[in-house]
């Protein structure tokens, strides 16, 4: 029913305002109402990393996403119980691989299906490499300290793990990089990685040698440098005009 | 489609719905709005108001017309931008007031302002009576009291504005 | 009295582009200002690395190229140019999760887009590109044509000043061909806008300027009405067809 009066009346009205520009208005309707709000996470990612485009990449890095969390949980909520049941320090054996696989599968023209079209943003596909491999890196190693926390009395446990993941991180992107392919980088971290522990096993008759012996640190540390070194090869924008591919 | 069924579909996600909507509604509610605030402050309003309609169809119960529902919700942001932006229109706010003791204080307010206006009977008191209580069209208040229709309206909006300014205390 | 002079957004000179030992861009010269500019040529001409090359995808093996006035080789400079390039690649992948609103979003975010800026412009181009109706869909649930489109909206959202599209209308109904062609001249009044195509009739109506490429030289480069002239005695259906493949049997004699 029509109220035809002074105070709700349309019939008294003009058609519509002629200074209000209806078209921006329903621009900044559609503005926040088609897509989600932005979340805390990535809120407080863009004063972090000063870059509402880098906040955003980082957000959707494939390890990084919910399901692949919950899967790395309970590969190591499994290592926790290995480790306390037998004894061998098998979670420190598992945070290398896990971070090399994580790193592998954090960016690059092996996983990421637009990457051509990220070669032609002002965010380089380097700094969104870079930016991703931290985070994955770092919320492992925050994942391996609450781990090991709940597997305690195993010697050397606590941190020996850390210098081999890095190596082993670095290991997997330097790969992954290389050979723009994240299974490539996937496939080299775990192989390697593997080799470490056997070998250093072989010798000592001890798996947790790879993690524990004092001798390998410098061969680890060494690993983890020039692999990085190498990434940052790869991935080199002056490399551009010579017409390579990562900028 | 008719507005039921728009409201029908944004409560089920569409959308699409909203458009229809706007392009139905937003041009009155914008010349209603306009004729109380500014341009830029009616964009704003405009904005929250269907952005509300979005948010909240799933409240709007077949009371009556989907319009009026939406000017309900028009009227209420257009409250809230004025309290932001520290500004005061008692005739929006006193069609708005949200708790019972505010509008009896507000009310009283009125009362006294109406009072300035002349004694019961007079012919702008009449006249607020059919245009604001009784909500009478324009072709009714001229008839009633026998006065044309552009004296109607031109009445009324002195009425308004002098109501307006008893109550923000402009004139004593 | 200074005279300004109106810079040509593109500026190519003896660009050499190989892989390995096949070399794909042979010495190319060329000039573009704004306008809507058409790239044609038999596939292997060379197209897509032309367009990879001014899209800085790939840096010249040889010769200088210059975009919107700055060069690319320099890190800044490039930083620079992406942030009012627009791209479309041949086969452009695509998040299957991503919604349509999402996708055109976060190619605007890494453009460097002022933040409070890119949530409308997004919504302006997913209309521009008749969208609207999807916007919230995921990628997964479009046809071939709509994910073309959505490819179309992430390029124009940051209102490119140098926008380049290879083979943009591959998968749109002749409808959305008209269309497009009218987003393209509307966008070619304010920028320089490069397509890629195998399809006559989408250079006939809306480039203003054409170049044609062959085994990786320009064997042509003028307008359309050039091109036809060109064409007498030439086998073909249309005008510009013949002058095409008379134009393409002279560069080959």
């Amino acid at each position: 029913m029509k109220h035809d009066n002074l105070e709700s009346g349309r019939d008294a009205l003009p058609l519509t305002a002629h200074d209000v520009d209806l078209d921006r208005v329903w621009m900044n309707v559609a503005a926040e109402i088609w897509p989600e709000p932005i979340g805390a996470i990535e809120r407080s990612a863009r004063r972090l990393l000063g870059s509402p485009g880098l906040a955003r990449a980082l957000v959707t890095t494939p390890s990084l996403v919910l399901s692949w969390l919950l899967a790395s949980v309970a590969l190591l909520v499994a290592g926790v119980v290995a480790t306390q049941t037998t004894g061998e320090p098998w979670i420190a054996l598992l945070l290398p691989a896990l971070a090399g696989v994580g790193v592998a599968y954090a960016y690059g023209p092996g996983i990421d299906p637009a990457f051509e079209l990220g070669q032609t943003m002002a965010v380089s596909t380097r700094m969104v490499l870079l930016t991703r491999v931290c985070a994955v890196f770092g919320l492992n190693a925050l994942l391996g300290l609450l781990a090991t926390l709940f597997a305690p009395g195993i010697a050397g446990l606590t941190l020996g793990w850390l210098l081999p993941m890095a190596m082993i991180a670095a290991l997997g992107l330097a790969a992954a990089t290389s050979a723009r392919s994240a299974t490539t980088g996937v496939g080299v971290a775990l192989a390697v990685w593997g080799l470490i522990v056997l070998g250093s096993a072989y010798g000592t008759r001890d798996l947790a040698t790879a993690v524990q012996s004092d001798a390998l640190l410098p061969l680890y540390a060494l690993g983890t440098l020039l692999c990085g070194a190498l990434t940052l090869f790869m991935t080199n924008g002056n490399r551009w005009n010579r017409g390579f591919l990562w900028s | 489609m008719d507005d039921e069924a728009l409201i029908r579909a944004l409560c089920a996600g569409e959308h699409t719905a909203l458009k229809d909507l706007f392009e139905r509604h937003a041009p009155w509610v914008a010349a209603r709005l306009r004729q109380r605030l500014p341009a830029d402050a009616v964009e704003d309003v405009l904005q929250e108001t269907f952005v509300a309609v979005w948010r909240g169809a799933a409240r709007y119960q077949s009371q009556g017309e989907v319009g009026a529902w939406i000017w309900g919700i028009a009227r209420r942001q257009a409250v809230t931008w004025l309290r932001k932006h520290d500004r005061h229109d008692p005739v929006f706010e006193i069609e708005h007031a949200d708790d019972a003791a505010t509008s009896a204080v507000q009310r009283a307010d009125l009362q006294q302002a109406l009072a300035r206006l002349g004694p019961t009977g007079s012919k702008s008191r009449e006249l607020v009576r059919l245009a604001f209580v009784e909500e009478r069209s324009v072709r009714d208040v001229a008839q009633i009291l026998d006065i044309p229709e552009g004296t109607v309206k031109s009445r009324v909006h002195r009425l308004r504005r002098r109501l307006r300014a008893y109550l923000s205390g402009d004139e004593q | 009295m200074v005279v300004a002079i109106a810079q040509k957004n593109v500026r190519v000179e003896g660009l050499v582009q190989s892989f390995g030992r096949q070399t794909v861009l042979d010495g190319i010269d060329l000039e573009i200002g704004r306008g809507v500019f058409g790239l044609l040529g038999p596939n292997g001409a060379g197209k897509t690395t032309l367009l990879r090359t001014l899209a800085t995808i790939v840096g010249p093996k040889r010769g200088t190229v210059r975009l919107l006035g700055l060069n690319p080789a320099q890190a800044g400079e490039r930083r620079e140019i992406r942030r009012q390039l627009g791209y479309l690649p041949q086969q452009l992948g695509y998040y299957p999760n991503f919604t349509v609103f999402e996708f055109v979003e976060y190619f605007a975010l890494l453009k460097e887009m002022p933040a409070a800026d890119v949530r409308p412009a997004v919504v302006r181009a997913i209309e521009r590109v008749g969208l609207a109706d999807r916007a919230r869909s995921k990628l997964k649930t479009l046809s071939g044509g709509m994910l073309r489109r959505v490819g179309i909206a992430q390029a124009i959202v940051n209102d490119p000043a140098l926008l380049l599209l290879d083979e943009p209308t591959a998968g749109l109904d002749p409808e959305q061909r008209v269309n497009f062609r009218a987003l393209l001249r509307e966008i070619g009044e304010r920028s320089s806008v490069i397509v890629s195509t195998h399809l006559i009739e989408d250079v006939a109506a809306a480039c203003s300027e054409i170049a044609l490429l062959d085994a990786g030289r320009v064997v042509f480069n003028g307008t359309p009405d050039e091109l036809t002239l060109l064409g007498e005695g030439g086998a073909g259906d249309s005008p510009l067809e013949r002058g095409y493949t008379r134009v393409l049997a002279g560069a080959r004699a």
